[in-house]
């Protein structure tokens, strides 16, 4: 059991499914070689089949305490980004050449069903959901593993796979519920989400939730009473696990979405929320109703001109009270330099030569370390 | 299991050399490793009634120059192309005394293994001191022929005689044990989940 449990919270309501995370992630952790096809970090448009395509019923995770069956998602399955003909359009001399992907079965990328959602006109309707590994307090990946080589820190409750300890025999895949474990092919070990902990542990928030344009992610330790965490999850109860039923006991939280009102055959709105609660209670669990209900009084509240601590918390007005104790710059702690490339002036360009080291938005004298996203 | 003195090993490398046609292999019956001793609740649930190390036995024969030994195993059953993990087979000797084969070694008493699979070239040499306790192991001069023809995997594999630390030994004039380990890639068999010779076999080697 660890000591303290850092979590995250993701306020569905403010996801713009940009994928700025994604990009965020995928810079700093899945670049090398055997990696092309892992996204830590997915965002998914709901109703949808994810990432990996039908991931909720792949099995794995406890049923009374038993650990259950699972699939092992393949590569095909995760999705792998297409390779366009790119060349051929642009240079290949053919005006007829139209973009296509490579290939006779590109197969579906990682986002196939983005934006297509559920429902009939008017009643269509979707939402993004953002998903991380769940750094569960009971770990089915952990448990599975026959070589010992996934860890939950004491410290902080991060699961982490141990690459030079594993040997690549994939029941964290089949075992993880949630399917965010992904295998090198090349490393012939598996890697997944490591929430951000070099960062973590220098008091840095993720890569996802620092970069997120929306505010939609909030970062800090679930048994800190003045963090944004433990207000969320315990205090106010508006967030809640993803299918709490797989029995891990997972650490991310969401704040389901409101929605516009159903709209009747002769075209009223109704009392009914658009995206069906029945299926945000398939997702979610039992209490989403209860939730929303509070979210839309709490909101009601707050337009009247009252005060809510609770619209003031999801609003995020101030951006680092998002992150708990992690709020220093990642320039604060880098240990290294990044040289910044610039172009050098051209004949008749009055501008001096840059030095390498040089701030990138042109701050004379301004020397940067590392800065990452 | 005898190992034969020979003039040289040469021709002996290759999996289809004739010599190792005019040599009488020994049976070696092999088992599936029993589901509760699998190592974790996961494996022994999702595996529980459904089939594995169902290889029921191997060949073995082997022979030695006085500098290197080989030993050339067959077995029924080619997985082929396709499959998350591949056939492999591990060949298992005491680094000292006779520690429970099926319990894959002890702290005191490691097992030094040569691990050959499929997909690669050459063997992996791992040390292991109890299930899921293995280790890359101490390295000797080795190396590995294979070939599937039909349906049947023939593998040698070569070894320096010799010991060290880590090293099990095989010493001409001497008596050693034995083992084997199967996994058939076609039904995802790895870790654990595999065939075994259930106890040492004696491997004399000629003087």
């Amino acid at each position: 059991m660890s000591k303290r449990q850092v979590a995250m919270v993701m306020d569905l309501n403010k996801c713009l499914g940009c994928q700025t995370c994604t990009v965020a992630c995928k810079r700093l952790w899945t670049k090398r070689e055997g990696m092309s096809h892992m996204y830590w970090n997915t965002v998914n448009t709901q109703p949808g089949t994810g990432t990996p395509h039908n991931w909720e019923q792949m099995g794995g995770g406890f049923k009374d305490g038993m650990a259950q069956k699972g699939h092992r998602p393949s590569v095909e399955e995760f999705g792998k980004a297409w390779d366009f003909n790119h060349k051929e359009v642009a240079f290949g001399g053919k005006p007829d050449a139209v973009l296509a992907p490579k290939g006779d079965n590109p197969g579906r990328g990682p986002n196939w069903d983005e934006d297509i959602g559920g429902g009939d006109y008017p009643n269509s309707h979707y939402f993004y959901l953002p998903r991380i590994c769940n750094h569960c307090t009971h770990p089915a990946c952990q448990e599975a593993c026959p070589r010992k080589a996934i860890s939950k820190r004491e410290d902080n409750g991060i699961v982490l796979i141990d690459e030079d300890h594993c040997n690549g025999y994939r029941f964290c895949q089949e075992a993880c519920p949630y399917k965010k474990i992904y295998y090198n092919e090349l490393e012939e070990v598996s890697q997944k989400c490591i929430f951000c902990f070099p960062r973590i542990d220098e008091g840095v928030t993720t890569a996802c939730s620092r970069q997120c344009p929306g505010r939609v992610r909030f970062v800090g330790y679930l048994d800190d009473p003045e963090g944004p965490i433990h207000k969320l999850v315990h205090q106010h109860k508006v967030a809640l696990p993803l299918h709490a039923e797989y029995g891990t006991q997972p650490n991310v939280f969401y704040v389901p979405p409101l929605s516009p009102p159903r709209i009747d055959d002769e075209g009223n709105a109704t009392d009914e929320a658009r995206i069906p609660t029945e299926y945000l209670i398939s997702l979610f669990g039992p209490r989403v109703p209860e939730v929303l209900e509070k979210i839309k009084h709490e909101r009601e509240r707050s337009q009247r001109g009252e005060t809510s601590e609770l619209m003031d918390l999801l609003i995020s007005r101030k951006w680092l009270d998002m992150f708990g104790p992690f709020t220093k710059h990642p320039r604060e702690v880098a240990t290294s330099q990044i040289k910044f490339y610039k172009k050098p002036p051209g004949p008749g360009d009055a501008r001096p030569a840059p030095q390498g080291g040089q701030d990138p938005l042109g701050r004379p004298g301004v020397v940067l370390k590392g800065e990452r996203p | 299991m005898r190992a034969k003195r020979v003039a040289s090993l040469t021709a002996y490398r290759q999996p289809g050399a004739a010599e190792w046609a005019a040599m009488a292999p020994q049976d070696i019956a092999l088992t599936a490793t029993p589901l509760s001793m699998q190592p974790t609740p996961y494996i022994q649930q999702s595996w529980d009634g459904k089939p594995y190390g169902q290889t029921p036995a191997l060949k073995a024969a082997c022979v030695h120059d006085g500098h290197e030994w080989a030993l050339r195993v067959t077995w029924q059953g080619v997985s082929g192309m396709g499959h998350d993990f591949p056939d492999a087979l591990a060949v298992a000797l005491p680094v000292k005394g006779k520690p429970v084969l099926a319990l894959m070694g002890q702290p005191d008493a490691p097992i030094h293994m040569l691990r050959w699979q499929a997909n690669k070239e050459k063997l992996r040499i791992i040390s292991a001191t109890g299930i899921g306790k293995s280790i890359d192991g101490a390295a000797v001069k080795c190396g590995v022929q294979a070939r599937a023809v039909d349906n049947e995997w023939q593998v040698v594999f070569t070894r320096v005689l010799g010991h060290g630390a880590g090293v099990a030994p095989l010493l001409a004039g001497k008596k050693t044990g034995i083992g084997f380990a199967l996994w058939r890639g076609a039904n995802d068999e790895r870790a654990g989940i595999k065939a075994f010779s259930i106890d040492w076999i004696e491997l004399a080697l000629d003087a």
